[in-house]
């Protein structure tokens, strides 16, 4: 018993030692490829997370990475759950009133991915169809300001390319370089599907979420993007991970 | 431990006598105060307090999930109808006295009964998604059917195998045939038996069908997050939801009950 108490209380000493590096607990929904996934070790992997490494490194905290379902994962960065979110979340004005976001790290826009035997040129000649997205992201949103379309969410975008594919659903909106993982460089899908067109919505940017008023955060997780961008990492990081596409 | 029963004509409540401790008392749904009208006029109170007390968030999610209680009701409906088909079926199988039936019935009902649900339906919608092609409503309904059906045929072989022997026996002797016996004399009885427990599986499977939101139906507890998860309003659209699913449940239950009265009717002085 004693011997416990003396161990616990090194432990607590060691942990309390101020060289320790500060940990932020990002949470991230990994059904997102190339950006965020779970490899085939069962490790969650991706652009995104090995640019937040990157940049954990260059502003000297350590960064830890949970696993957690997209809907939803805005109200456990509210109730303190976790730090941040790392998940390509896109900055949009009515998500910056109830979070804050770092500088951006990636720039995306809405692609439509339709079967490769489809002949519609882009949204505008899917009226009366249904298209599928994942529930409550920007892709989802294009779809509901589209006239006549019928949207149908997934809880992951994974599911709505399987709908797709079954020829269930006749397209699919989301980030384009989700788009062309699936579309274009993924084994199963890649002869059936195709990117039909960027829907005409703007430039988006991925940002990293955190709770509205956490400056500490914040900052450190800003100078550590900041720092990749400067270095150039970011530029190794998209080669590696999305090819030189963009 | 000793047991007296009165006379089931006698007025008054049967007592059982268990050495010591009070009796126990029968669960009452007489009078102005039960449990079910608490509950009913708990949730029709709250819903109409933040309706009309806080209309901003409330009164908008009330009006955004319409479509979704709609799909909920009918997959709940469908699938009753269907479970118990497929539940009177699985029943009369299991007590079949012909081999291979029995076997069929059996195998069906350990099957289903070793998957969970959830996983019932991906594999439905999803993994038979490559053989055929289902429309995703119609795989909800099929798997929760196919699902409560193996629950209810339990159900309904408890149910018939309760009825005392002597009622076949006394049904054959007069010339009835198994299947007349089974129509006429057996499941007419049964049904008492097998009614509570198969409302307790209604009210189950009409609370499941919030898991077809997984397969993109739009059913309420979709619409309520497709509302949240946009809004970021969590606690008032899953307080709106969770009341919704009571005020639905409470409905249900109470025609469950009113068909018990209906049925036991003539049982009771």
């Amino acid at each position: 018993m004693v011997k416990k108490f003396v161990l616990a209380l090194a432990l607590v000493a060691m942990t309390a030692s101020p060289s320790l590096a500060k940990t932020i607990v990002f949470a991230t929904d990994a059904t997102w490829p190339p950006m965020e996934f779970v490899n085939a070790d069962k490790q969650i992997t991706g652009y995104a997370i090995e640019y937040m490494k990157a940049a954990a490194k260059e502003a000297g905290f350590t960064a830890e990475f949970k696993a957690v379902a997209w809907d939803g994962i805005f109200a456990g960065l509210a109730s303190g759950k976790y730090n941040a979110i790392c998940s390509s979340v896109s900055i949009t004005p009515e998500r910056k009133k109830t979070m804050d976001f770092s500088i951006p790290y990636f720039k995306v826009r809405q692609a439509l991915v339709i079967p490769a035997k489809s002949t519609a040129k882009c949204i505008d000649d899917m009226k009366g169809k249904t298209l599928g997205a994942q529930i409550s992201t920007t892709g989802h949103f294009a779809i509901k300001k589209a006239e006549g379309v019928k949207d149908k969410s997934y809880d992951e975008v994974g599911l709505a390319f399987e709908d797709l594919y079954n020829g269930r659903i006749d397209g699919v909106v989301c980030d384009d370089p989700v788009a062309a993982q699936y579309a274009l460089q993924n084994e199963k899908y890649k002869g059936a599907l195709k990117i039909a067109c960027i829907i005409e919505a703007g430039d988006e940017y991925y940002g990293i979420a955190v709770k509205k008023g956490d400056k500490e955060d914040l900052d450190l997780i800003n100078k550590g993007i900041e720092a990749v961008k400067k270095k150039g990492i970011d530029k190794q990081l998209l080669a590696k991970w999305i090819g030189g596409g963009k | 431990m000793t047991k007296q029963c009165n006379d089931p004509g006698e007025e008054g409540n049967t007592v059982i006598d268990v050495g010591e401790g009070a009796a126990i008392p029968k669960p009452s749904d007489k009078g102005l105060v039960s449990a079910w009208r608490i509950s009913f006029a708990g949730a029709l109170l709250t819903l109409g307090c933040l309706l009309y007390f806080k209309p901003d968030p409330y009164l908008k999610i009330f009006r955004f999930v319409p479509d979704g209680i709609l799909i909920t009701f009918q997959v709940t409906v469908y699938s009753i109808v269907l479970a118990l088909i497929f539940g009177l079926i699985t029943g009369l199988g299991r007590i079949s006295r012909n081999k291979y039936i029995n076997l069929i019935a059996s195998t069906y009902v350990e099957v289903v009964r070793g998957v969970p649900l959830l996983v019932q339906l991906f594999y439905i919608y999803y993994a038979l998604g490559r053989l055929v092609q289902v429309p995703d409503l119609l795989a909800a309904v099929i798997s929760m059917s196919v699902c409560y059906g193996a629950y209810m045929g339990e159900v309904f072989r408890a149910g018939i195998t309760a009825i005392p022997v002597g009622q076949t026996e006394a049904a054959r002797s007069l010339g009835f045939t198994r299947a007349q016996t089974m129509y006429y004399v057996v499941l007419p009885q049964a049904w008492r038996t097998i009614l509570p427990p198969v409302g307790n599986e209604f009210i189950a499977l009409l609370k499941d069908t919030s898991l077809v939101s997984i397969l993109g139906v739009a059913d309420l507890l979709r619409r309520g997050r497709e509302y949240a998860s946009e809004s970021f309003e969590y606690f008032e659209t899953f307080t709106m939801v969770a009341v919704i699913y009571l005020i639905i449940t409470l409905i249900l239950s109470k025609l469950v009950s009113i068909m018990e009265e209906r049925l036991s009717s003539h049982v009771k002085r």
